[in-house]
């Protein structure tokens, strides 16, 4: 199950994709490329805290992680005392992961990609497809709506015909301002809607002003919701390839 | 010399210690403490030394186990090691048997003792050990590492037989850990997910001593591996691969060994193994293990006491592995293990369990092995039932 949480971090990539530069004359199409682009072709590491919140009991879980494009990324869990010192690698397809109470490195089967974490509310496909907000959907700018007293950019994303995504549709709102997106709901193929993602406590984390918290809701589950509130955030320090392997893995504190 | 060396493993992360003025926390110490409770039902299995006879039993008995883990790195090329293992065992079994104590304490250790029985007595017996104490020492692609440590050559899931370096009762689910190996590894990674290593295991006499070589690599987004060398008197050549076909994990592994001298028999031993987690988080795993030490004819009470090593994995000539797990609920996640083996006797070992997570560091576990085999109908001569309370810090 904690392997999960690279898939989850792959969210949260495809997340900040969409944040885009001040461009006021861009479409929408153009806005959600240059972030796309700008995100994708860097490298990122930081270290987050993960709650997932239920009725009757909550779990939390600390991490460590770093990212060079999409297809690069390690994942150090760093809590609770149980699970600490696992860690994830992920280079393109394959992952490897490292529990050090066996000194062993196991190769999962792509299916465990499929999985939700503890039960997240994060479905497959948001977790396991690097989809490309750009060329996997459709944009379109709806207009204008203010969230928590930002001005934004409603814009709608619906998948293409053949790309790999799970929903039927997606409206996103961005600030107009720093282009931080502080609301993202996710509908299935009928129309409805499955999960409500917020954008919260902007602050400036590594040299970038962002959404600290992201809160998933799922529509249907009263009471559910699950938390990820990044602690540090550095963005574009130069990683070498080598830093993802499994020599690493094992190394990395 | 065998203090010394265990002196010297003391002495130089001492003297590397003594150099450090960094102000950042360079040591970690984890581990944990579990209580395990066991349950043992024997039907017409239990060896009743007075009369020469089976019968009927039931055994109950605990375990209050407590593991630490320290590592300290006082800088980036240095990193020491050393766990210990406390026991504290009470109950029926540790009662019925003489000497509970000294029979336990030098099963897991290698070339050095470092275990004591602290309490052997009244059905009473504690036990400390080190299980791993080692330097590891990193500069680039180089790694070394000196003193008891893992050495893990296995990467098919269920049976390895190219982990010879590790011995370990089959059924012996409390020790995820496994025994170390008081060992000198040499590694050289040439790559992301591809290194050379050379392991040698201390040693007096040369039918003691193994000394091996891995290579392993990626290819195709495979792992291969290939290994080579010599074991307790025998001439060893093995590999195994782990992969993917479409979506599902692939692996296997094969060894064989030539003994090289007379009364050591050769042995060859190959596994093989897919396992798949479907979209709502149930995982399956299906093994095939080809074992030519293994027996066609061999009774059933086999599998409790049967020592496993590289050379002989499975008490029988043939295993068919099935396990499944799925979560209940996200805090509690049920699993089912069954293995058999298409011999006369028809062994059939059902390893059903339940893990559930109290809080974020507790968890309890429920654990049945049970044994059946045909007689004159399909019996089960021994059971075992567990309960495991885990508190991790």
């Amino acid at each position: 199950m904690r392997h999960k949480l690279i898939y989850l971090f792959c969210l949260f990539l495809i997340a900040s994709a969409w944040k885009p530069l001040a461009a006021q004359e861009l479409s929408a199409r153009e806005i959600v490329a240059k972030a796309d682009q700008k995100v994708r072709g860097e490298t990122s590491q930081g270290s987050m805290k993960m709650t997932i919140i239920r009725p009757t009991w909550t779990r939390e879980m600390s991490m460590k992680t770093w990212s060079k494009g999409t297809d690069y990324s390690l994942i150090l869990v760093t809590g609770p005392a149980r699970d600490k010192g696992t860690a994830t690698l992920k280079r393109d397809k394959e992952i490897w992961n490292w529990q050090p109470s066996i000194d062993r490195v196991i190769k999962l089967p792509p299916s465990m990609m499929m999985q939700s974490w503890l039960g997240s509310d994060f479905t497959n496909d948001d977790l396991v497809r690097e989809s490309s907000v750009v060329e996997d959907y459709a944009q379109r700018l709806l207009g204008s709506e203010t969230i928590d007293g930002l001005p934004t950019y409603k814009i709608e994303l619906i998948p293409n015909e053949d790309a790999p995504v799970v929903w039927g549709k997606v409206i996103v709102w961005i600030d107009k301002t720093d282009f931080i997106q502080l609301k993202t709901e996710f509908y299935d193929e009928d129309g409805y809607l499955v999960n409500t993602m917020l954008g919260k406590n902007i602050k400036v984390l590594g040299g970038k002003k962002l959404a600290s918290r992201m809160e998933v809701i799922p529509a249907e589950e009263e009471g559910h919701k699950t938390v990820v509130e990044y602690l540090s955030m550095e963005f574009d320090q130069p990683i070498s390839e080598n830093f993802f392997s499994l020599q690493n893995l094992k190394r990395v504190k | 010399m065998r203090k010394l060396f265990f002196l010297s493993l003391l002495l130089v992360p001492a003297f590397l210690f003594g150099q450090d003025t960094e102000k950042e926390k360079n040591w970690q110490l984890s581990g944990y403490v579990k209580n395990l409770q066991t349950l043992l039902f024997f039907n017409d299995a239990y060896p009743d030394l007075q009369n020469f006879r089976l019968v009927d039993t039931f055994l109950q008995d605990n375990l209050i186990h407590n593991r630490l883990n320290f590592q300290w790195y006082p800088n980036e090329h240095f990193t020491f090691y050393a766990e210990a293992r406390n026991r504290i065992f009470y109950g029926d079994l540790v009662k019925a048997t003489p000497d509970y104590g000294r029979q336990i304490d030098d099963v897991n250790n290698d070339y050095f003792d470092l275990s004591a029985v602290l309490l052997d007595q009244n059905g009473w017996a504690i036990h400390t050990m080190l299980d791993r104490i080692y330097l590891e020492y990193v500069n680039g692609n180089w790694e070394v590492r000196l003193g008891r440590q893992r050495v893990n050559w296995g990467i098919s899931t269920v049976w390895n037989p190219n982990d010879v370096f590790n011995a370990f009762s089959f059924t012996d689910f409390d020790y995820e850990e496994r025994p170390g190996s008081d060992a000198l590894r040499v590694r050289y990674y040439t790559g992301f997910a591809s290194s050379v290593e050379i392991v040698t295991k201390a040693f007096d006499h040369w039918d003691e001593a193994t000394i091996a070589g891995l290579w392993r690599f990626n290819k195709w987004q495979y792992d291969f591996q290939l290994l080579g060398g010599y074991t307790e008197g025998f001439l060893t050549l093995g590999g195994g691969w782990a992969g993917n076909i479409s979506t599902a994990g692939f692996k296997g592994e094969f060894n064989y060994f030539r003994g090289l001298q007379d009364g050591l028999q050769d042995a060859f031993a190959a596994t093989i193994g897919l396992d798949y987690s479907f979209a709502n988080s149930t995982y399956v795993n299906l093994g095939l293990l080809y074992n030519d030490q293994g027996s066609t004819t061999a009774p059933i009470g086999g599998l409790f006491s049967f020592e496993l090593s590289a050379r002989n994995l499975y008490p029988y000539r043939w295993a068919i592995f099935t396990q499944v797990s799925k979560p209940i609920t996200p805090l509690l996640n049920s699993g089912l293990a069954l293995i058999y083996s298409p011999v006369p006797v028809h062994p059939l070992f059902i390893n059903p369990s339940l893990t559930y997570s109290i809080k974020e560091n507790w968890d309890l576990d429920l654990v049945g092995q049970l044994v059946f085999n045909r007689n004159e109908r399909y019996t089960s001569p021994i059971q075992a039932a567990f309960m495991r309370l885990k508190f991790s810090f």
